[in-house]
């Protein structure tokens, strides 16, 4: 290998949230303002199961709003599983745009590996 | 053959790594996506990074 970069998500595309929700057989978000218990919140509105208040991404900022009152309003494994899918199709999305394969592999500890193979003249796309 | 290995864990943290690249070009090839996804909290650079494509200087022979 060559170098190794490790990233913290940040949800900043409708369109790969849109399409982590379908995969997750959640509702497709809807740009809204919603009430939360700190105050309102504007952005893509995703309501996660048994989550007492939605999940709102603001995609301009690449900020994410929520009230789970650490885990009693709603299990933070449910928005973990979402930004892990936001992952895959924002990669999957990107790798196509530029014309690559892209491998999906599920791994024994929950971890979704992409193998994409670059093509000739890669560098130029 | 050159590849992009990228490991996402339940958590939504990605780890990318380049394979079959030397030099810098891995880089290059990797931009998109880490531009992409978030914002880098580390990065480490292997052997194969530090390797340079060695050229053969060219010899010219006088003949006499």
């Amino acid at each position: 290998m060559s170098h190794i970069v490790t990233i913290q998500t940040e949800v900043r595309d409708a369109e790969a949230l849109g399409l982590a929700c379908r995969r997750l057989d959640l509702g497709e978000p809807v740009h809204e303002s919603v009430p939360l218990f700190s105050g309102e919140a504007t952005g893509y509105c995703v309501r996660l199961p048994d989550w007492r208040y939605p999940v709102v991404f603001d995609v301009d900022q690449g900020q994410v709003r929520y009230d789970n009152f650490e885990g009693r309003w709603g299990e933070p494994g449910q928005l973990n599983r979402l930004l892990q899918f936001y992952g895959v199709e924002k990669c999957r999305l990107e790798a196509r745009r530029k014309g690559h394969s892209v491998l999906e592999n599920q791994l024994s500890d929950g971890s979704i590996k992409l193998t994409i193979q670059l093509g000739e003249g890669h560098a130029n796309n | 053959m050159q590849t992009i290995e990228i490991i996402i864990s339940t958590d939504g943290q990605s780890r990318i790594e380049t394979r079959g690249f030397t030099g810098s070009r891995c880089k290059d090839a990797s931009r998109f996506l880490e531009t992409a996804l978030g914002k880098v909290s580390s990065e480490k650079l292997t052997a194969e990074y530090h390797q340079t494509v060695q050229h053969q200087p060219n010899h010219l022979t006088q003949e006499n």
